[in-house]
């Protein structure tokens, strides 16, 4: 999944909105070509259910079109598309609780060429990473995921998974980029409880 | 190290980036979205149909669209108001007001102004009497002269 993608072309999405909301429904159908896979790592990371994902996703666009006469730019379309698909999925995680089951993607083969994939898997003899099961280290990653609250899950799939920026994240949750990062040092601590027997595995 | 330790976490982390839909999922992903906005198009309501519509209108914040709404507003009262006015029936006074033209509306008024109608009549023997009299003196018999009695006649007509 391309997630830490260079930040996206404004003119252009303005360009795209402007024509939506001009009546041109193909203009939407691009913003929805080029923000589906990055939304999908963003729905899919916070609960980890491709199903539900997908609802999920369909509901955001759903929203979005409805939405767009509304948009007035004053910020990014990116940032007001991440917006509305991080406050659904949050407003569904709180819905949902604890009821569910994970329902996880593949993982990629290209993982075994990655740079810190090979670090993890290569830094010691003992290493748990490279010991364990590729599919029993996502099952772990996942919940221990599931284990942070929604508004910790936005803030860690965001900056560790999607690699945005702090103030990028801010805008998108409509908090201080103070408060993002006190976030993201909670989830830390949380994930390194959870992740403790499995690194010492 | 909490700053190794964060790193080691988000290395982690980002190692789901890695989690992968099934291939061609992005593919079919805008057919799906056309398919369900057009099922959905067919479940809604009408009102919220129009409530999105008038939602939409009204989000852009323009004056222009507050006096569209202005005028649409006072177009509803001024027709509600002459529509309350056309249907009220008439108050009671102006009824009596008009008089007889009118219909009495009510079944005791109707009694009344039969009764007033038959108090107005005159009575039935003073009408038999007059028509009595007046037969009499129509059908008293006339002695018409009209043959010269035999008296009359001269005897040396001849």
């Amino acid at each position: 999944m391309a997630e830490a993608s260079p930040a996206p072309v404004l003119s252009e999405d303005a360009e795209l909105v402007a024509r939506t909301q001009a009546g041109d429904p193909a203009a939407f159908d691009q913003l929805v070509v080029k923000y589906s896979p990055r939304l999908y790592g963003l729905v899919y990371n916070m609960t980890s259910n491709h199903e539900d994902t997908n609802d999920l996703l369909q509901d955001v666009f759903a929203k979005a079109y409805r939405s767009i006469n509304g948009f007035r730019g004053k910020s990014s379309f990116y940032t007001w598309i991440h917006s509305i698909a991080v406050n659904m999925t949050i407003n569904f995680l709180k819905k949902r609780g604890r009821r569910f089951t994970m329902s996880l993607d593949d993982v990629d083969a290209n993982i075994q060429n990655d740079k810190d994939f090979i670090e993890l898997t290569s830094s010691s003899t003992t290493n748990p990473v490279r010991e364990a099961d590729l599919g029993e280290l996502q099952q772990r990653l996942n919940e221990a995921m599931q284990k942070l609250s929604p508004d910790h899950r936005a803030v860690v799939t965001m900056f560790d998974i999607q690699g945005m920026p702090h103030a990028e994240i801010s805008k998108i949750l409509g908090v201080s980029e103070g408060t993002v990062r006190s976030r993201l040092f909670y989830a830390h601590r949380q994930l390194q409880n959870y992740l403790e027997e499995f690194r010492k595995k | 190290m909490p700053d190794e330790q964060d790193e080691e976490i988000s290395k982690l982390l980002r190692l789901k980036r890695f989690e992968q839909p099934p291939p061609g999922y992005f593919d079919d992903f805008l057919q799906d979205f056309h398919r369900r906005q057009r099922a959905e198009l067919l479940r809604q309501p009408l009102w919220r149909i129009a409530w999105d519509r008038a939602a939409a209108f009204f989000s852009e914040e323009t004056a222009g669209h507050y006096a569209y709404g202005a005028a649409t507003a006072l177009v509803l009262l001024a027709a509600t108001v002459t529509s309350v006015s056309i249907l009220q029936p008439p108050k009671a006074e102006q009824s009596i007001a008009k008089g007889p033209e009118r219909p009495p509306a009510k079944v005791e008024e109707l009694k009344l102004d039969q009764r007033a109608q038959v108090a107005r009549l005159p009575d039935l023997n003073d009408l038999t009497n007059r028509a009595a009299q007046s037969a009499t003196v129509s059908l008293r018999p006339r002695y018409v002269m009209d043959a010269r009695p035999v008296s009359y006649a001269s005897g040396s007509s001849f």
